[in-house]
């Protein structure tokens, strides 16, 4: 359709409708493309002094501020002049004369802007709740967590999994002969430094412990045997906690050995707590065992019980001893320190 | 006194480019009005602000064209940026895909911001804990790029700094 096929009267009616929704404002630029000529339509609605002949068009409108003069014609969608005053500026360039006009979208505008308010908050808070799995249960689990994928229940699901315990020595005695806020900033830094590599490892961090952590690997399927993937994490560990106590000793700071126990067995995962406060829980006996070797490791020794070591094909390799611990009885534990 | 009457003032044209939430309204609003809301408001297509001080001792009116993000960058009119000066680009320092679409904006307009001075700023530092950018990733960001602040439009730490920085870049002979 064309205003040329548009019968007079339809016309005029549709031209008046739009005239009276838009409200134009328009002003002729002179010759020179930056003064004002003439204006005409509601200009009171749009700038606060009334164009005048002669004056500069961007002093009377700061949104035209860079754009004259001009010499084609473009549209500035959407300009807010005002707090409740949102136009279309449409710059029309014909027959080498400069013309602006200024057309009132305020009500289409805010509109969509409502939409557009609600869809950026859920973006924004999806994002936002995706970023809080992230740091707690790492990226893959965050994203299984988000789409569904991962789901545990009360009644608890057997699994084979290792668990790794790693935990700070001496911390207690650091913890009181340093200020609070110096213990706490170096409990964050070695956190650092366990934590990273339990992500890095699709491991899921069960709890914190005051100085130390509890993990567990192969409740997300991997290619990757779950002791394997304890092992990789307690090297990675070891290898980070190096790196800081190197940094720490050049600087002349203090430095603090972690310990780390492995066990791997059959578990039961699932969800423990009442209704309206649950939490992902293991429990298994080797889940106790990897707990105790924690406890016996020295600084900078990784612990890991037959199971662990077995499938790793490490028997041979790592030298063995063998512990009576209490609860559990006698145990062959195998020891290594990178 | 009018700025007709101030000739030596400099008027300059900055488009504050980036995604959406990365806080661009706040970082104009704490600039120019010193005011920072906590509730985040959608910007509709343009809200311009105008703010005048002096860098090296010339005075300077800058008009800053608070630009709404969109997810897709290319529905962003072009026309926006016909006349600018300058160009804040705004990364929210908690959303790591926000720096990949703050590139993304970059390299879609690069024919229209071709030669112009570019600030970047990383918004959100009051947030530094939540923070999805390492400081490595920070430095390497800087590094042969366009000069980048760490800045929080609700404490308005570094945020002053940026815009000065840009507004050198404009008055550079």
């Amino acid at each position: 359709m064309t205003l040329s096929t548009l019968p007079k009267p339809v016309y005029r009616n549709i031209a008046a409708r739009n005239i009276k929704a838009l409200s134009p404002t328009w002003i002729k630029l002179a010759e020179d493309g930056c003064t004002i000529e003439s204006s005409g339509g509601d200009c009171q609605d749009c700038f606060s002094t009334p164009p005048r002949p002669g004056d500069s068009a961007t002093e009377l409108c700061d949104a035209l501020h860079g754009l004259l003069p001009f010499h084609d014609s473009f549209d500035l969608p959407q300009i807010q002049l005002k707090e409740n005053l949102h136009v279309d500026i449409y710059a029309v360039y014909e027959k080498k004369t400069a013309w602006l006009i200024f057309s009132d979208v305020t009500d289409a505008t805010l509109q969509t802007l409502r939409y557009q308010q609600t869809a950026n908050d859920l973006i924004l808070l999806r994002e936002k709740q995706g970023r809080v799995l992230d740091r707690y249960l790492g990226q893959e689990v965050a994203e299984r967590v988000s789409s569904g994928l991962l789901q545990f229940d009360t009644a608890g699901e057997r699994k084979t999994i290792a668990t790794l315990f790693v935990d700070i020595r001496e911390f207690t005695a650091f913890n009181e002969s340093h200020d609070a806020q110096v213990v706490m900033h170096t409990l964050n830094i070695y956190m650092e430094c366990m934590l990273q590599p339990i992500l890095n490892s699709s491991g899921i961090i069960d709890k914190i412990t005051g100085d130390g952590a509890m993990a567990v690997f192969g409740v997300l399927p991997s290619p990757t045997h779950c002791s394997q993937l304890a092992f990789q994490a307690a090297l990675e560990i070891m290898k980070r906690v190096n790196e800081l106590n190197h940094q720490l000793s050049l600087n002349d700071l203090e430095r603090l050995e972690i310990g780390i126990g492995i066990g791997t067995g059959d578990a039961v995962l699932g969800i423990i707590g009442a209704h309206n406060r649950r939490a992902f829980t293991v429990l298994g006996k080797h889940v106790n065992l990897a707990s105790r070797l924690e406890a016996k490791a020295g600084p900078g020794e990784i612990l890991m019980d037959e199971m662990t070591c077995k499938t790793l094909n490490f028997t041979d390799t790592f030298s063995s001893t063998d512990y009576e611990l209490k609860g559990i009885g006698k145990v062959k534990v195998y020891s290594h320190k990178p | 006194m009018t700025h007709k009457d101030q000739p030596s003032m400099i008027q300059k044209k900055v488009c504050i480019l980036g995604a959406f939430g990365v806080g661009k309204s706040s970082l104009v609003s704490q600039f120019v009005h010193r005011k920072f809301s906590e509730k985040y408001l959608s910007t509709m297509g343009v809200k311009i602000e105008r703010k005048e001080f002096s860098v090296n001792g010339r005075s300077i009116n800058l008009m800053l064209w608070d630009i709404h993000g969109e997810e897709d960058y290319k529905q962003i009119p072009t026309t926006y940026l016909r006349g600018a000066s300058g160009i804040i680009m705004v990364v929210d320092g908690t959303r790591r895909s926000s720096l990949e679409e703050g590139r993304e904006i970059l390299a879609g307009f690069q024919d229209e911001l071709e030669g112009l001075p570019v600030v970047i700023m990383v918004n959100k530092y009051d947030l530094l804990d939540e923070w999805s950018f390492s400081s490595t990733e920070i430095q390497t960001l800087s590094e042969g790029g366009p000069p980048v602040y760490l800045t929080s439009a609700k404490t308005g730490v570094h945020v002053e700094e940026a815009f000065h920085k840009l507004a050198e870049e404009l008055i550079r002979p």
